[in-house]
């Protein structure tokens, strides 16, 4: 399992490569490309996220996240990248991917990770735009998609 | 005692303050002490999403940290 807070901008072809790289035996990888949006909820522009972090227990919870996933899904590789800092709209800001043997669980295990990582992954998040800047939480459409699992 | 805030409390508070804590204080009594000095602070120090932090472990309301411990308070995490 593999879980990295990334500092520097995320390249997802690469992070995929790396992932195809890992299987031996799998049948199925899928991943998922979070990406910036240049709009804010309530329809403000938005001009760039800060993700500010904790030193040990943000990239702990992704790392637990990442582990709880296999374990679930019984998947052979999980890759997780999550950015840090400042990313500006348009940027990708996650990477997650699961390969196994079936599809299946390669599709669940993505689907889970996200709903995990959009309400329990240990980051701040504040937009900024020309409308002035607000820190963001989870939307409740979050909480009950990861409350889905049990 | 050493205090450490993140996101929107370390923007209503401060990243990191010292404050005179009586020996034997729990987390929340800290928690109380620091709403009396930084009443702004109040709303996402009581929310029930807030925890707090020693040794990069999360503790309970009911925990006593030690005077020369870092205590740290986390608001509610906006995940990734």
């Amino acid at each position: 399992m593999v879980a990295i807070l990334e500092d520097q901008r995320l390249d997802p072809q690469r992070e995929l490569g790396e992932l195809l790289a890992e299987t031996g035996g799998d049948g199925a990888v899928v991943s998922f490309v979070g990406i910036a949006r240049p709009e804010s909820s309530v329809g403000a522009d938005v001009e760039e996220l800060l993700l500010e972090h904790h030193p040990v227990l943000t990239l702990k919870s992704l790392e637990d996240i990442a582990v709880e996933a296999a374990e679930r899904f019984g998947i052979s590789r999980v890759r997780v990248v999550h950015r840090c800092g400042r990313v500006p709209a348009g940027e990708p800001i996650v990477f997650a991917g699961a390969a196994s043997k079936h599809r299946r669980a390669a599709f669940n295990a993505a689907d889970y990770l996200m709903d995990r990582l959009k309400t329990e992954a240990v980051f701040w998040k504040r937009e900024s735009g020309s409308a002035g800047s607000a820190w963001i939480e989870p939307t409740e459409a979050d909480y009950a998609d990861r409350d889905r699992w049990g | 005692m050493k205090v450490l805030f993140y996101g929107r409390l370390a923007e209503s508070i401060a990243t990191e303050v010292e404050v005179d804590a009586l020996p034997g204080s729990s987390v929340a009594q800290l928690r109380d002490r620091l709403i009396a000095i930084y009443p702004q602070a109040e709303q996402p120090l009581r929310n029930v999403r807030s925890r707090a932090c020693v040794g990069d472990t999360l503790v309970h309301d009911d925990y006593v940290p030690e005077v020369a411990e870092t205590v740290e308070f986390l608001p509610p995490v906006s995940g990734g």
